[in-house]
């Protein structure tokens, strides 16, 4: 088996209680090259767990103390956005399915293949590098937004949700020449070479923007 | 007698007052009856000798004698004061006499001294003389005689003797002369002088120088010197008399004649001393009258007393006469005769009480009836006393005790005395009457009872055909009354109308003798109409004097026996129907010889219909062997039976069937020892009760699957672990390999920590296949606490899951139990799931299960299980071992049901409290393994 490379600086965390179970995962990594790194609790991952950590997580759902879900929610409050695994026993798959639903990446019912959990891991990761492209997208599409004017964000808004220059130059009580400037100087400030790019862009912010 | 008092008072319904106050009237009849019972009974006592009789006698004569003696003593004594007092007054009177004699004697001397001197004329003599006469009237005359003897001078001068000029004479010349010659004063002899009056002359000599002048003579009456020289009260009390020499009277003072035999007293009047005589004789005041009465009385009262003693003499014979006969009455009669007071103290007794009752009559005087009367029959005897102070005559019947200890019965009649409070008592012995009595009454009752129970009719015909008895059962037979048959001829009343001619026919074959010996059955009516059968058995009625009189017909009313014998024979139908109809084989063989003597169909059904007659060993599979019985049957006597010999289950060799064997020894119709044995198939039931255990078997196993099931995730959590390690280590290390870069003692330690996880997952495997295994219940001695460590081993992966802690508390050195340990298991896991399931809710810091382990009493191990949930409602918990009961929505309802099934299988009791602390507690208890092993050494 071929050895995913790995970003150096991600880290897979595996938390579980059963110290045979972390125990042998963290043999199995390492032995495929993975940077790991095991805590017996849900409490102890939390403790140790900061803002800047990379990688993803192997989450066992059924833990005394703190359940797996319960930590899924912890670090959804605390806006970690690192990819997390369930690793669930048998019987447990609704309460993966439920934890999928609240945005956790996959589960896996023990025991688990090699391969599963490996192919699981390089998902996560390459998710987790793939948010952190995204991050700094949005951080720069952010940033533009903020060079626009009023004015040009009112048209950009529009924009996205499908007007066309007419349109927003009656919305606006502007001429259509007006709007044109404006979208130029738009696309500009965005970055964005079409259309479909600008639209994308600012989506990927905000979601919600589509909708409105 | 006194301590009776109170018994008999209180007996009697008096109080002590009014017991006393009855006491003290009884002492009077007491006292007055006692002289009169003394002297009868010294009249009965003393009849031999009749010394006593003279006694009164004596006494009165004695009496009498002594009286007489005292009067004549008193007599005496007056006698001799009267005589003292006539001697004083004879003295005095002729004392008085004498004086007066005296003075005339003087007189007279003067008289002759004045003479002789000269100085004496006629007149001074007359004048003296007279003067002398005057005061003397005894004198009649004095006078002077000369010495011639011739009167010279008389005076007085009337007087008729000694006339001047007369001579003397006689006796008077004597005494003149003897005067003379003496020359003294001389009396002469007293004489009858002329007018027939005795007289006395007292002579004075004149003498003149020794010549005699003469003499003066005075003369005295005798009967003056009676009338006139004695006191009156002299003469009233005497009569006096004065006697001359020759003792006769010259003078009586009174002619009234003195008392017979009268007292006298003679004086010699000593002056003339010619012997005169004074002589007094009283006269007695009331004469001899007097003085004889007190005499007279005497003897007259004694011969008075003397009289009324003999004719009481006479009175008191024929009285002892009539007691005699009375006491021979009393003391000869066989009844018992007695005297009692009403408190029923005995008085008297007669001999008869000796005779009939052995008790001595002369002891029990002073003891009460009441102490000798059957305590049954005191209330009646106090009754009777009661009755009798009433004054009412009873009669009743007692027992009595007698001397020996037994008891008779008397019959008393009693009479009461009123006035003496004192019954006359006539006691009869009728013991032997009450026992002819008892006897006879219960001849009669029996006679009675065996009229009235007899159901056989009686009927005697005259030989005209007459009724001239029947008797009750015939009556009550037919309905009819005694006095409607009697008398009544043929046609008889119960005669049927349709049936006439025939009984008519039975009738004349009866009184011409040609009646049947057995009898004849013959259809007659009751008085109701209702007709019945009834069987007649004639036989010739002989009297007395062996004539025949007429025919007894005894008559048997058969509808009854025809009923019965019906009932009996479909009685003993049932009986075979109901032993034939058994599915038990049923057969009574002899004890010796096993001869069969009975089989039911079902035993021939099964061995032969030809088993009567055979040995019941040639023919019964399965027996018992011989050893097998409790006794041996052959060596049995009667007297042993019946007795149980064998109750068991056998198996017969060929069938292969079960049977239920009871034999039992036991007396036959003939009373020979015969072997009864019954014998049940039993294989269905015994394939039942096995099915039966199976079905329980397997239930709890589908328990523990269904456990199992329930658990099955969890259970697959924690198998998955280790696997899941297991499948890591491997691929971990097979990574390491290909890649080359393996250090040796890594991989080696990853591949043990492999087989490691490998054995964890085998242990959960083989705890799983334990559980669940089919296996047949086993008790043996069992550590508690490994059973809950297993069990908890299962518990704790639920209980990791849902975070709750389970605390363990096991007490030191506990008892081994006597259980199965997977039942217990089972038990403690259901239990321990319960709590965990029911701790859903609770807050996360009170999730604690705990489970304690004590021992409960010295044969005991309690299990507590306690959780901290939502405890059970009152109703919940009455419902807790229903089956199919359940508030999980997974579970089935079976689980605490068969944990109870599982905990009283083991002689335990499962228990649900409430958690003081919120939630529940289960708790059950198990024998401890030395408990079993006494329990079944005492077994």
């Amino acid at each position: 088996m071929s050895v995913a490379p790995a970003a150096p600086d991600q880290i897979v965390h595996v938390v579980d209680d059963d110290e045979a179970l972390r125990d042998s995962l963290v043999w199995m990594l390492e032995a495929n090259g993975y940077a790991v790194s095991a805590h017996d609790s849900g409490e102890a991952f939390l403790a140790a767990c900061g803002a800047t950590m990379t990688g993803c997580i192997l989450l066992d759902v059924r833990m005394p103390g703190m359940s797996g879900l319960e930590v899924f929610e912890e670090l959804g409050r605390r806006r970690c956005g690192l990819p997390v695994v369930f690793i669930t026993g048998h019987g447990d798959v609704p309460m993966a399915v439920s934890a999928l639903k609240q945005g956790a990446v996959d589960f896996i019912e023990k025991p688990f293949g090699e391969r599963d959990i490996l192919r699981l891991v390089e998902q996560c990761l390459q998710l987790e590098r793939d948010t952190r492209d995204r991050r700094l997208q949005e951080a720069d599409t952010t940033r533009r937004l903020g060079q626009l004017t009023q004015r040009e964000r009112e048209v950009l808004e529009l924009i996205i949700v499908g007007r066309l220059n007419k349109q927003i130059a009656d919305t606006l009580g502007i001429s259509i020449k007006t709007v044109e400037v404006h979208r130029a100087r738009v696309m500009e400030k965005m970055g964005a070479q079409s259309l479909a790019e600008l639209v994308q862009h600012v989506v990927a912010l905000d979601p919600g923007a589509s909708a409105r | 007698m006194q301590h009776k008092n109170p018994l008999i008072a209180a007996q009697l319904g008096l109080d002590p007052m009014t017991w006393a106050a009855a006491l003290d009237k009884n002492h009077i009849p007491f006292v007055a009856v006692l002289p009169v019972f003394l002297m009868q009974q010294a009249a009965a006592r003393a009849s031999p000798s009749r010394w006593y009789w003279a006694v009164p006698y004596v006494a009165v004569t004695l009496l009498a004698l002594s009286m007489l003696a005292v009067v004549w003593l008193l007599q005496a004594r007056e006698t001799a004061v009267e005589r003292d007092a006539l001697a004083r007054d004879l003295q005095w009177t002729e004392q008085s006499m004498r004086r007066a004699m005296l003075s005339t004697e003087e007189f007279l001397v003067q008289l002759a001294r004045d003479l002789s001197a000269g100085t004496l004329d006629h007149d001074r003599f007359q004048l003296g003389a007279n003067e002398h006469l005057a005061v003397n009237p005894a004198l009649t005359n004095i006078a002077w005689v000369d010495r011639d003897q011739v009167v010279t001078w008389s005076a007085p001068f009337d007087t008729r003797d000694l006339l001047v000029g007369e001579a003397l004479i006689d006796d008077q010349v004597q005494a003149f002369q003897n005067s003379a010659l003496s020359a003294r004063l001389t009396y002469g002899q007293p004489f009858l002088g002329g007018r027939g009056e005795a007289v006395l002359e007292v002579y004075a000599p004149v003498l003149r120088r020794g010549d005699s002048l003469g003499a003066i003579v005075a003369v005295y009456s005798v009967e003056r010197m009676v009338s006139r020289l004695v006191p009156g009260r002299f003469a009233e009390q005497y009569r006096l008399a004065i006697l001359d020499r020759d003792g006769r009277a010259l003078t009586l003072s009174s002619a009234l004649p003195p008392a017979q035999a009268p007292l006298s007293l003679t004086l010699a009047l000593d002056p003339p001393g010619n012997g005169m005589a004074l002589q007094a004789m009283a006269f007695r005041p009331g004469g001899s009258l007097l003085r004889t009465l007190p005499t007279a009385l005497i003897l007259g009262l004694s011969l008075l007393v003397l009289w009324s003693l003999w004719t009481l003499r006479r009175h008191v014979q024929r009285r002892v006469q009539v007691e005699k006969e009375r006491d021979q009455l009393f003391d000869l009669s066989l009844d018992l005769l007695c005297v009692i007071d009403l408190d029923g103290r005995f008085w008297r007794c007669n001999p008869a009480f000796e005779r009939v009752l052995g008790l001595d009559p002369q002891r029990l005087p002073g003891r009460s009836l009441i102490d000798f009367v059957h305590h049954d029959d005191v209330a009646i005897t106090l009754a009777m006393l009661r009755r009798l102070a009433g004054g009412e005559p009873v009669g009743l019947e007692n027992r009595c005790l007698c001397a020996d200890g037994s008891y008779k019965w008397l019959m008393w009649s009693i009479n009461p005395v009123r006035e003496e409070r004192l019954v006359y008592a006539v006691a009869h012995d009728v013991t032997g009457r009450k026992a002819t009595e008892d006897a006879l009454r219960a001849e009669s009752a029996f006679r009675k009872a065996m009229e009235d129970s007899m159901v056989t009719g009686l009927r005697a015909i005259d030989l005209s055909g007459r009724i001239i008895y029947v008797n009750t059962a015939f009556c009550r037979m037919i309905g009819f009354d005694e006095h409607e048959l009697v008398g009544a001829g043929p046609p008889f009343p119960y005669w049927p109308p349709e049936h006439l001619a025939e009984c008519e026919r039975n009738l004349s074959m009866t009184l011409s003798g040609r009646a049947p010996r057995s009898g004849f059955e013959m259809r007659i009516r009751r008085k109701n109409g209702e007709r019945f059968d009834a069987r007649f058995y004639l036989s010739p009625l002989i009297d007395l004097t062996g004539r025949q009189t007429g025919w007894m017909a005894s008559i048997t009313d058969i509808t009854e026996p025809k009923r019965v014998r019906a009932a009996l024979e479909s009685a003993h139908e049932r009986f075979e129907a109901v032993l034939d109809g058994l599915d038990a084989a049923v057969f009574v063989a002899d004890a010796r010889t096993d001869e069969i003597l009975f089989a039911n169909l079902a035993f021939k059904r099964i061995h032969g219909f030809d088993a009567v007659g055979r040995t019941v060993r040639g023919v019964a599979v399965p027996q018992p062997e011989r050893g097998d019985y409790r006794v041996d049957p052959r060596n049995l006597s009667p007297t042993d039976v019946p007795r149980e010999l064998f109750d068991g289950e056998l198996q017969h060799p060929v069938s292969g069937r079960w049977y239920h064997v009871r034999e039992q020894a036991t007396r036959w119709v003939d009373g020979r020892v015969v072997r009864m044995g019954i014998a049940t198939d039993i294989t269905d039931r015994k394939q039942t009760a096995e099915v039966a255990r199976e079905q329980e078997e397997r239930l709890q196993r589908t328990a523990r699957l269904i456990t199992m099931g329930e658990m099955a995730s969890t259970l697959a959590h924690e198998l998955n672990q280790p696997l899941a390690a297991i499948a890591n280590y491997c691929a971990g290390s097979v990574t390491r390999l290909q890649a080359g870069n393996a250090k040796i003692e890594d991989v080696l330690g990853a591949m043990q920590k492999a087989s490691f996880q490998a054995e964890r997952a085998g242990k959960i495997i083989r705890r799983v296949r334990e559980f669940v295994k089919k296996s047949e219940p086993r008790r043996c001695a069992v550590n508690i606490a490994e059973v809950l460590e297993d069990a908890i081993g299962f518990a704790d992966i639920d209980a990791r899951r849902t975070g709750i802690r389970i605390h363990i508390e096991v007490e030191a050195d506990l008892p081994r139990v006597y259980a199965d340990r997977i039942m217990i298991e089972q038990v403690l896991l259901n239990l321990i799931r319960n709590g965990l399931d029911a701790m859903a809710d609770t807050l996360p810091e009170a999730r604690v299960l705990a489970v304690r382990v004590r021992t409960s009493g010295a044969e005991a191990v309690e299990i507590a299980v306690v959780d901290r949930g939502h405890g059970i409602s009152e109703e919940g918990r009455a419902q807790l071992f229903t089956p199919f009961y359940t508030t999980k929505t997974e579970g089935m309802g079976m689980g605490l049901n068969i944990c109870r099934s599982i905990v009283e299988f083991h002689n335990g009791r499962l228990l649900v409290d409430a958690n003081p602390e919120g939630g529940t507690i289960f708790s059950f208890t198990l024998p401890t393994e030395s408990a079993i092993e006494r329990s079944a050494r005492s077994a």
